[in-house]
């Protein structure tokens, strides 16, 4: 019994692993956190979610395009907990020239943003990730599916995903206005 | 005949959920040695659980856990556990763990029609509650958006 509930396990384990591979150092975070979050919303339950009575009908039309969603998020007692080596292998994860860097903000408030886009080709983005390091939280975001980067903001606030002040989302806002 | 398929459909569908829950259950049963606690007059708690769940909720089922081995939440077998049950139509969603307060949750979500069936696990130090139920968009979104509070929507 025992031993058909850890090859289930395994299974289930590689299943996931094969959306986003964290490397082993950030996992082990997790016994260091005060908190941690892991939201996992792909296939069928995405397909729910963008049906959400959201707020604003932009974060329904981005979700609808998306095909996952994992956002995994870390918040320690105090500042330290985690190396810049740590951030540094979660960005290694991420080789050009399949993965472009385009956002870098070293905000006032303390707070270190990269954003990667991987193009999927014809001009398509397939996939975005976000890094968002604070003294004592590490945030990943990784979105797969379509998306323009514009609609990255629309995102905010929903399903653990922070809210980012980013420049071409600041920009949108202000011409739907 | 209609009728009839729509029954059947109905009741394979109930059916389903009552399996992954009591699948659930006994596996946690199994896994750590221990027996779901009794509760007198369960039917009764069941009943009152029936009127008073949160609005969006419906066919609720609750199993608590009092026994369970201290620090049997800690490291990955939970987690392990956890997505090992999950089914095509029941899928790991969320999971929050605070060392705070030694409480982790786990969410697990797949589509019931027009609303969602969630099986929610919240771990204490020594404690466990499962709650599988089908819940409406709203309820959902509320749970996603708060995954911490998710046992204080069903009322523990």
């Amino acid at each position: 019994m025992r031993l058909t509930v850890i090859m289930m396990a395994a299974s289930m384990t590689a299943l996931w692993a094969q959306q986003v591979r964290l490397p082993a150092n950030l996992e082990k975070l997790s016994e260091k956190a005060e908190e941690s979050v892991s939201v996992t919303l792909d296939g069928n339950m995405l397909k729910l979610v963008s049906r959400l009575d959201h707020d604003a009908d932009n974060a329904r039309k981005v979700i609808a395009g998306l095909d996952g969603v994992y956002v995994r998020s870390f918040k320690f007692a105090q500042p330290g907990e985690f190396a810049p080596a740590d951030v540094e292998a979660l960005r290694n994860q991420l080789p050009s020239p399949a993965w472009s860097k385009i956002v870098g903000v070293r905000a006032r408030n303390e707070d270190d943003v990269d954003v990667y886009f991987k193009d999927g080709g014809n001009g398509k983005l397939t996939g975005i990730v976000i890094i968002i390091v604070r003294p004592n939280e590490l945030t990943y975001v990784s979105l797969t599916g379509t998306i323009a980067p514009e609609q990255l903001a629309d995102l905010g606030g929903h399903f653990h995903i922070p809210d980012l002040d980013l420049p071409f989302g600041e920009r949108r806002r202000k011409e739907a206005r | 005949m209609r009728v009839a398929a729509i029954v059947l459909l109905i009741s394979g569908s109930l059916s389903a959920a009552n399996r992954d829950f009591d699948r659930v259950v006994s596996t946690i049963e199994s896994h750590y040695g221990v027996k779901r606690t009794k509760i007198p007059m369960m039917g009764v708690v069941n009943l009152v659980a029936k009127f008073s769940r949160p609005a969006g909720a419906s066919e609720v089922h609750i199993a608590t856990f009092d026994n369970l081995p201290q620090g049997y939440g800690e490291g990955n077998d939970f987690e392990r556990l956890f997505n090992s049950l999950s089914t095509r139509d029941l899928q790991p969603m969320v999971q929050v763990h605070s060392r705070g307060n030694g409480a982790s949750t786990y969410i697990a979500g797949g589509e019931a029609g027009k609303s969602a069936r969630l099986l929610i696990v919240t771990l204490g130090r020594s404690e466990a509650t499962v709650v599988e139920a089908k819940v409406s968009l709203e309820l959902l979104q509320k749970i996603i958006e708060n995954p911490e509070h998710a046992g204080k929507d069903f009322g523990w």
